[in-house]
C-alpha cells in the first residue's frame, strides 16, 4: 500500500538523533533541567524525500523531518501508551463511534496563526482521502468543530486503531490556511516549503544534500525544543555513512540495518547502538508465495519450503545474531502477537515427506520442480539478496531448483510482484503500529488488487481469515481483539501464504553525548523536542 | 580468374606479409603462406612474456574445462560456515558470505567468465569488422553514415550503456554477452576502417579491381587478410576487456545470479570486504591472471605480426 518511492525511502533511510539509556516517558524533570542549544546532524540514508507533507506521503524519508515540522494530536511512549501532544485531553465515546480532542491553548503554526479545530478537521480529512494507508481513517465520517479548541471525530464503525492513528508519523496537523490553497494536495507547493505546527520549523532543503530545520521559539510546550537546529544530511553510500559517524560528522543514524556496519560502529567508544525505537514499525523480512502458480497453490508445498529454510542459520550466521526469527504475520513486539502457532521447525525430512505427499516426486537427478525467487533490490543485500541466494542451495536439498531473478531497480521489482508475475519473492513489510494499518492489507481477500504493491499480492483467500480480520477491525475490547488476532495468526501460519523469516534488526547509532534519544515506538519518526546535548560539542 | 589468383598469391608475400586467403587453388601460394605464419610463431616464441601469458591462459582454460570433473562440488552449495578462512574446514580457498566453497566458485566461475569473454569478443569483432570494412571500402556517404553511428556509440560510456541494456533485458549470460559485444565494437570498427582506407588504394587491390573482381571478393579475400594483423591483436585484447566488463557488471549487481562467475563472486562478497579478504581477493586474482595473460599474448602477437619489427 505504500507507493514505490515511499517504500524505497523507507528502507533506505536512516537519520537522526537518539540517546543513551532506555528512557521512560515524558521525563519532564530531566528535560527541564537539560541544557539547551546545539545542532544535531542526522545521517539520512534514505535519499531525498519527495516533499515534507506526511499527510499524503508515507515513508521514512518524509516522515523523519515531518515529525519535527508537524505536531500530531497524540504521541506515544515506548510502552504503546498515548500521551497528550497537540491535544491536551481526549475522550473516546463509550460506543466507540467518536473521539473528542481538546486542543492545547495558545498553540501556533510557524507563521504565528493559531492552531484550531478547523485545522485538525482539515488534516484528518486530507489524510483520509490521500494517504496510502487507506485503512487508517477509512471509518471517519466527519470531523465536527463545535469550538476552535475542540474537534470531534465521528466514525461509521468502531475503530480500535484510531488512537494509534493520532500519532506523529500518521497524523500531522497542517495549517488549513496554507495548504487549502486550491492546489492538488499531492503536488501542493506548500509541501516543499511547509509551515508546520511542530517543535522545529523548516529552513532549507537541498535534494540529495541536506535538510535544515530550526527551533521554533513559540512551540506550545514550554522549554522545548532543546536543540537549536537539526540537519538531515542525505548520504546514500553505506561506507560514507559509517565513516561519517566514526568521524563525528554526523551524530545519529536511525534505521541502520547492516549487521556488519553495526558490529564495526559498536566498537567505537563515542558511539552507542540501540534497538529501541522501532516497535511501532514492526518490520518483517519474509518469503512470499504466489498462490496462483502451481505447485505453490498446494499448502503442503508451501509448508515444505518453510520447513526447508533454516531460520537459525539465517539469523545467527547470515545476520550475525542481530535478528530475531519471525514466526508469523505479527511482530513479537506488538501487543497482538501470539506465540500459539504451530512453528515451522527446520526439518528437511518433513519437507521431503510433504513434497512426496503432494505428488511431486523427484526425477532421476533428484529434481522435483523449478521455481524463481525475486528479491527487493534496495536497502542493502543482507536481508534480501543474501537470503534469496541462500534459498538456491538450500531448497535444492529437497529437490527444488531455484532460479534467482534479480531486478535492477525498485520499479522493476514492484512491477513484477504487483502484477503477480512471480513464483516467490523476498520482501520486507511493516506492521505499522496496529494490525489494521499494516497487517490486514497482506491477507484480506478484498485487498487482492492487481498493480498495487504491498497489497495481497500472494492472492491468498481464506473466508475465515477475512471474517476474523473484519471483526478485529471493529472490536474495541482489547482482549477480544487479541483473541481474534491469535486465531487469525494460527490459521494464517498454518496456511503459510508467506514464509516469515526474520524481524528486521533496525538499530540506531548515536553519539553518546546525546540525551533523551527517541526511543518511543515511533523512534526517529516522533518529535525530538526533548533531545539534548549533555555537554557542549564543537 | 587466373590473373586474380596470381594477384592474391603475390599478395600473400606482399607488403603486409600475410597468409594466403583461403580458397586459392594455387599450390605455390599455399606454401608461401606457411612461411609468414612460421615466422610469426618464431617471433612469438622468442618473446618470453608472451609465452608466460600463453601458459597462464592455457592453464586457466584447462582448469575451467576439466576442473568441474576433477572437483565436482556445486559452487552454489553451502558447504560450511560462512567466511571460513582458506585452508580451514577442508576448504582450500575458504568459504564466502553464505558458506559456499570458494574453490568450486573459482573453477566453475572461470567457465562463465571465459565464455562471456570469448563470445563477447566474437560479437565485438563481427560488428566492428563489418562496419569498419564497409565504411573503409566504400567511403563516401556509406562511410559518413557508418562513422556517425560509430561515433554515436563511442560517446556513450560503454559500461553505462551495457548496464542499461542488461537492465532492459534482465541479466542472463546471453544478454550480458550481447550487451558487452554491442558496446565495445567501436574501436575495432575504426581500426578496420583505417586499415581498409590504407589498403584499398594499394596496387594489388587496384589490380584485382582491374580484372573485375567483385566488391565482396575484394573486401573479404583481398583487403581483409592484409588488414588482419592489428585486428588479431585487437581481438585478443577485447577478450580481456570483455572479461573485465562482465566482472564490472556483476560487481554492480547486474550479473546473472544463477551462473557463478568471478565477477559475481566479487560483487556478492564485497559486502564482507572489511571482514574477510579472501572472498574478494581470490576471484580478483583469477581475473587479474586471466586478463594479464591475454594482454601478454596480445602484445606478443602485436610484435610477431608487425613486419617492421620482424625485419629488425
Amino acid at each position: 500500500m505504500l507507493d514505490g518511492l515511499t517504500r524505497r525511502q523507507f528502507i533506505e533511510i536512516s537519520a537522526c538523533a537518539m540517546a543513551a539509556p532506555a528512557i521512560g516517558w515524558p521525563n519532564e524533570a530531566a528535560a527541564a533541567a537539560a541544557p539547551a542549544g546545539g545542532t544535531l546532524v542526522v545521517a539520512a540514508a534514505a535519499g531525498s524525500p519527495r516533499h515534507f507533507n506526511s499527510a499524503v506521503q508515507s515513508g521514512i524519508a518524509t516522515g523523519m523531518p515531518a515529525a519535527q515540522i508537524f505536531a500530531s494530536p497524540l504521541r506515544f511512549d515506548d510502552q504503546w501508551r498515548p500521551h497528550p501532544y497537540l491535544a491536551e485531553r481526549w475522550e473516546l465515546a463509550p460506543d466507540g463511534m467518536s473521539l473528542t480532542l481538546h486542543l492545547v491553548k495558545g498553540a501556533t503554526f510557524h507563521d504565528g496563526q493559531p492552531i484550531t479545530s478547523a485545522d485538525v478537521a482539515y488534516s484528518i480529512l486530507t489524510i483520509r482521502d490521500n494517504h496510502p494507508f487507506k485503512t487508517m481513517f477509512a471509518p471517519v465520517k466527519q470531523v465536527d468543530t463545535p469550538d476552535p479548541a475542540t474537534a470531534v471525530i465521528r466514525l461509521t464503525q468502531p475503530h480500535p486503531a484510531l488512537l494509534i492513528c493520532m500519532s506523529p508519523p500518521l497524523c500531522p496537523i497542517l495549517p488549513k490556511h496554507v495548504f487549502d490553497n486550491g492546489h492538488d494536495i499531492k503536488t501542493n507547493p506548500a509541501n516543499l516549503a511547509p509551515i508546520g505546527s511542530g517543535p522545529f520549523k523548516f529552513v532549507e532543503y537541498k535534494p540529495g544534500d541536506h535538510i535544515t530545520l530550526e527551533k521554533y521559539d513559540r512551540f506550545f510546550l514550554p522549554g522545548r525544543p532543546k536543540l537549536d537546529r537539526i540537519i538531515y544530511r542525505i548520504i546514500s553510500d553505506p561506507s560514507a555513512i559509517v565513516v561519517g559517524l566514526e568521524q563525528g560528522e554526523t551524530n545519529f543514524l536511525p534505521f541502520a540495518v547492516s549487521t556488519r556496519d553495526l558490529t564495526r560502529l559498536a566498537k567505537k567508544k563515542t558511539l552507542g547502538v540501540t534497538a529501541q525505537g522501532y516497535q511501532g514499525f514492526g518490520p518483517i523480512n519474509w518469503l512470499a508465495f504466489n498462490l496462483l502458480r502451481k505447485p505453490l497453490d498446494d499448502k503442503r508445498v508451501r509448508k515444505a519450503i518453510y520447513h526447508a529454510i533454516d531460520r537459525d542459520f539465517i539469523t545467527k550466521k547470515l545476520l550475525l545474531g542481530f535478528a530475531q526469527e519471525a514466526t508469523g504475520p505479527i511482530v513479537p513486539s506488538s501487543p497482538f502477537y501470539s506465540a500459539a502457532v504451530d512453528p515451522y521447525a527446520f526439518d528437511l525430512k518433513r519437507a521431503n515427506a510433504l513434497l512426496d505427499e503432494a505428488g511431486l516426486k523427484p526425477d532421476a537427478r533428484g529434481k522435483r520442480f523449478s521455481l524463481t525467487v525475486d528479491y527487493l533490490p534496495i536497502g542493502g543485500p543482507e536481508e534480501q539478496q543474501n537470503i534469496a541466494e541462500y534459498l538456491k542451495p538450500q531448497l535444492k536439498k529437497v529437490g527444488i531448483d531455484v532460479q534467482v531473478r534479480s531486478a535492477p531497480d525498485f520499479p522493476t521489482w514492484a512491477q513484477r510482484i504487483s502484477n503477480w508475475d512471480f513464483d516467490m519473492t523476498m520482501d520486507q513489510v511493516f506492521n505499522w503500529g496496529d494490525p489494521v494499518v499494516g497487517v490486514h492489507r497482506t491477507y484480506l481477500t478484498s485487498n487482492i488488487r492487481k498493480g498495487v504493491i504491498w497489497s495481497n499480492t500472494q492472492n491468498y483467500r481464506n473466508p475465515q481469515v477475512d471474517q476474523l480480520l473484519d471483526e478485529a477491525a471493529v472490536t474495541l475490547d482489547e482482549q477480544k481483539r487479541k483473541a481474534l488476532y491469535a486465531q487469525f495468526q494460527k490459521i494464517v501460519v498454518d496456511d503459510a501464504p508467506i514464509a516469515w523469516i526474520n524481524i528486521v534488526p533496525y538499530n540506531s547509532v548515536y553519539d553518546r553525548r546525546l540525551g533523551n534519544l527517541p526511543t518511543t515506538i515511533w523512534g526517529a519518526l516522533s518529535p525530538m523536542d526533548d533531545l539534548y546535548w549533555k555537554e557542549s560539542h564543537a | 580468374m587466373t590473373l586474380l589468383d596470381a594477384g592474391s598469391g603475390w599478395q600473400a608475400t606482399g607488403p603486409a606479409g600475410m597468409p594466403e586467403p583461403p580458397g586459392s587453388d594455387e599450390i605455390a601460394a599455399g606454401s608461401a603462406a606457411a612461411r609468414p605464419l612460421r615466422e610469426a610463431w618464431r617471433m612469438f616464441a622468442g618473446n618470453p612474456l608472451a609465452l608466460v601469458g600463453l601458459a597462464i591462459l592455457a592453464g586457466i582454460v584447462v582448469m575451467t574445462i576439466i576442473g568441474p570433473y576433477l572437483y565436482p562440488v556445486d559452487p552454489f552449495d553451502i558447504v560450511g560456515a560462512p567466511l571460513t578462512p582458506p585452508g580451514e574446514g577442508g576448504l582450500l580457498f575458504g568459504s564466502d558470505y553464505l558458506g559456499r566453497d570458494m574453490l568450486a566458485g573459482i573453477i566453475h566461475g572461470g567457465r562463465a567468465s571465459l565464455t562471456v569473454g570469448g563470445f563477447a569478443a566474437i560479437i565485438t569483432m563481427a560488428i566492428g569488422i563489418s562496419i569498419g570494412a564497409l565504411a573503409g571500402f566504400y567511403g563516401g556517404w556509406a562511410d559518413r553514415v557508418l562513422m556517425r553511428v560509430t561515433e554515436f556509440f563511442q560517446v556513450l560510456p560503454p559500461l553505462l550503456l551495457a548496464m542499461v541494456l542488461v537492465t532492459l533485458f534482465s541479466p542472463t549470460l546471453t544478454t550480458i554477452t550481447l550487451s558487452i559485444g554491442v558496446v565495445s565494437w567501436t574501436n575495432v570498427a575504426r581500426l578496420t576502417r583505417a586499415e581498409f582506407l590504407k589498403i584499398r588504394s594499394l596496387d594489388y587491390v587496384l589490380a584485382g579491381r582491374a580484372v573485375g573482381a567483385r566488391d565482396r571478393r575484394l573486401i573479404w579475400r583481398v583487403i581483409l587478410p592484409n588488414a588482419l594483423p592489428p585486428l588479431v591483436v585487437a581481438a585478443a585484447l577485447s577478450v580481456g576487456v570483455a572479461i573485465l566488463f562482465e566482472s564490472g557488471l556483476s560487481f554492480l549487481g547486474l550479473g546473472d545470479p544463477n551462473v557463478m562467475s568471478w565477477g559475481m563472486m566479487i560483487g556478492q562478497n564485497k559486502q564482507v570486504m572489511l571482514d574477510a579478504w579472501w572472498p574478494t581477493t581470490i576471484p580478483g586474482a583469477a581475473i587479474f591472471a586471466a586478463v594479464l595473460s591475454i594482454s601478454l599474448i596480445g602484445d606478443g602477437l602485436n610484435d610477431a605480426l608487425n613486419p617492421r619489427l620482424r625485419r629488425r
